[in-house]
């Protein structure tokens, strides 16, 4: 990667050292793009992601959000004709060198998807302990990380005293949250969120929204969000992402939250941030 | 002017009933439908009673094309042209319905009331040794063919089951690159005649002395039965796991045997226990290969690979030919019998598939 190429974009870097003391990177996708097959859907996106901050990714449909968060735990490769060139360094080390298992990525960053996805066949202690399970790691304070991840995901007082019935029964927020639960339980230290309160009633939007705002001050979150309020709500800095009609998208502006909404530098920005188009 | 959205609950609103107004049907609509369902049926109860035409006949050429006749024109003065074919399709189906299940029921019916005269409890657990064709039926029974279905049903399901689900989660989730090849294997697998099964059990196994004809032996000719049944069923049910479920688990840093053994499978329990019984079900009755490769016995074999044992198929094979109204009864009986365990087994394996949510 040429270095011009870098700076072409103002990197998170630069507007932190402007804004705040430097904090270390969590994540960080460097001159990233993706194919599905032939088709070139993302191309050339710079995004930093501080540690523990809440990043908002938003963009009209189709433009690429899902398909690059998807990169950025190592989904997207199970999509038969999958590519991608450039890199994501994840504490400083690319997750995509050949060494790197992506088991142990998609462990250390975990995701919350649109649809709330549950395991039908578990309970609800059961879904939020199967990370673990599934992962494979040993713990003995089973109840301890059922009631403080419950908590942190702001449903433990709906459900502790139904643990052992089957996560289908919960209603459509109520799975989101527990699936946010089930993934922190393995203590990710990057949350991956996909529009996760696009399918929700806004009384459980709000309470995840409140979820994330406590999340971030131990988790970095990246979030992908169609709605603005929300974007202005939860997060720290935001990325616009854009995608000409048959091209690539890619990150039109990003910066502090503040600055994108209030103060956009680009006229595309200001036009998807007013709801002019999108 | 009316005054849109104002609090409109008065006390004539709270002291309503329940009502079903949609059922409230005009006098000319209960007597025509009344007089199309009673009219074909007289037609046939008197062509029935007075004419030499055969039943069946009755009631495919006369009945059925009167009775879509009469529902027609009822359809048409009742509700008008338009609704002809809801009747149609309405006597087409309840038509069907009955016939199938009038099939099911005469094969039933006749199973009970020429077996029935077999059934006690010695003719279950007792087998047949020093018991003749002739011998009458307060002696004997079928004991040893029970234990010897089962038996053979065991091998076959130990491995038939394990392979053909592992077959079906090759083309559902590893997804490799023989998965085309797999799918067809498959496919002319199940189109194996189950006399070929029995042959070829016969001739690589038995017939080169590796082993004898057995209990095993029977089971490997009717795994290789079962399998394909297994394995397309197991495949239909485990594609309609869905995908969010799989992504889910790889998401939470799950290896991907983990994510079949720990969530794809569990969310398809009943799916799966459904292919164990088809592939059951397919074979529970096969008596070609078991003729060839497990042969027959009069005593209790419990030693799988030891010698020739018996079978229910086998036992109605051998005896309902046979010139003694008794040995023709036990063959009922025992045909009976085998109805009666498919229906324990199938309700068996329902109620343990019921869905019930594992703890973790
Ligand atoms: N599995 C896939 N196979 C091929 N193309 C895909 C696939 N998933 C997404 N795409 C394409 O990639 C582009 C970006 O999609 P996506 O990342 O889902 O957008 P967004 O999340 O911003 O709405 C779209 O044009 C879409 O058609
Ligand atoms: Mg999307």
């Amino acid at each position: 990667m040429s270095t011009a190429e870098f700076e072409s974009v103002q990197t998170l870097e630069e507007q932190m050292v402007e804004s705040a003391a430097p904090r270390d990177l969590a994540m960080d996708a460097r001159n990233l793009s993706v194919w599905f097959g032939k088709r070139k859907v993302l191309e050339g996106v710079n995004i930093a992601f501080p540690e523990r901050t809440c990043t908002a990714l938003i963009g009209p449909s189709g433009c690429g959000k899902s398909t690059f968060i998807r990169t950025l735990n190592r989904l997207h490769e199970l999509i038969p004709g999958a590519a991608l060139a450039g890199s994501v360094l994840y504490e400083g080390k690319d997750i995509y060198d050949a060494d790197v298992d992506p088991v142990h990525i998609r462990l250390k960053i975990g995701m919350v998807f649109q649809k709330p996805n549950p395991f039908p066949s578990m309970t609800i202690r059961g879904n939020v302990m199967s990370g673990l399970k599934l992962s494979g790691m040993k713990r003995d304070d089973h109840d301890a990380i059922v009631e403080s991840t419950l908590t942190s995901a702001g449903l433990w007082n709906e459900v502790k005293d139904r643990l052992d019935h089957a996560a289908g029964d919960l209603s459509g927020g109520q799975q989101q949250r527990l699936v946010i639960a089930r993934a922190l339980a393995v203590e990710p230290n990057v949350l991956l969120m996909d529009e996760p309160c696009s399918a929700l009633d806004p009384a459980s939007t709000l309470k995840i929204e409140e979820t994330i705002r406590e999340l971030s001050k131990n988790v970095t979150i990246i979030i992908v969000t169609h709605n603005m309020q929300q974007a202005v709500r939860v997060s720290d800095n935001t990325a616009f992402f854009l995608a000409a009609e048959n091209e690539p998208g890619h990150v039109v502006e990003q910066g502090l939250t503040t600055e994108i909404f209030s103060n956009p530098k680009d006229q595309r920005t200001l036009d998807y941030v007013n709801g002019r188009f999108g | 002017m009316t005054i849109l959205f104002s609090e409109q609950t008065s006390e004539e609103s709270a002291a309503q009933k329940p009502l079903h107004p949609w059922r409230k049907k005009p006098r000319k609509f209960t007597i025509s439908v009344a007089l199309a369902v009673v009219l074909p049926f007289l037609v046939v109860l008197a062509l029935l009673l007075y004419s030499n035409i055969p039943g069946a006949l009755v009631m495919v050429i006369v009945y059925l094309p009167l009775q879509l006749l009469a529902a027609g024109i009822t359809a048409v003065y009742n509700r008008g042209v338009r609704s002809i074919g809801d009747s149609m399709i309405v006597v087409l189906a309840i038509g069907a319905t009955v016939f199938s299940l009038v099939i099911l029921m005469s094969v039933l019916l006749s199973l009970v009331v020429r077996g029935i005269g077999a059934l006690s409890a010695h003719f279950l657990y007792q087998n047949s040794v020093y018991i003749n064709p002739s011998t009458p039926l307060e002696y004997g029974g079928i004991g040893h063919a029970m234990v010897g279905t089962f038996l053979i049903l065991l091998i076959a399901s130990i491995i038939a089951v394990p392979i053909g689900i592992a077959t079906a989660v090759y083309i559902t989730d590893v997804r490799g690159r023989a998965v085309p090849y797999v799918r067809f294997f498959v496919q002319a697998m199940s189109g194996v005649p189950s006399v070929v099964a029995g042959l070829f059990i016969l001739t690589i196994a038995v017939s080169t002395g590796a082993f004898n004809q057995s209990a095993f032996a029977g089971g490997l000719a009717y795994a290789i039965l079962m399998l394909p049944t297994v394995a397309r069923t197991a495949e239909e049910v485990l594609k309609l796991v869905p995908d969010d479920l799989r992504t889910g688990a790889l998401a939470l840093g799950s290896t991907r045997a983990r994510v079949v053994l720990q969530v794809v499978i569990p969310a398809a329990r009943t799916g799966i226990i459904t292919a164990i019984l088809l592939g059951i079900a397919r074979v529970i009755g096969e008596t070609a290969p078991l003729l060839l490769a497990a042969g027959n016995n009069d005593g209790t074999v419990l030693n799988p690979f030891d010698q020739a044992v018996a079978s229910i198929p086998v036992y109605i094979f051998n005896n309902v030919a046979l010139p003694y109204p008794d040995a023709v009864t036990r063959a009922w009986g025992s045909a009976l019998a085998l109805m009666i365990l498919v229906a324990v087994l199938f309700t068996l394996a329902r109620v343990l598939g019921r869905g019930r949510v594992g703890k973790y």
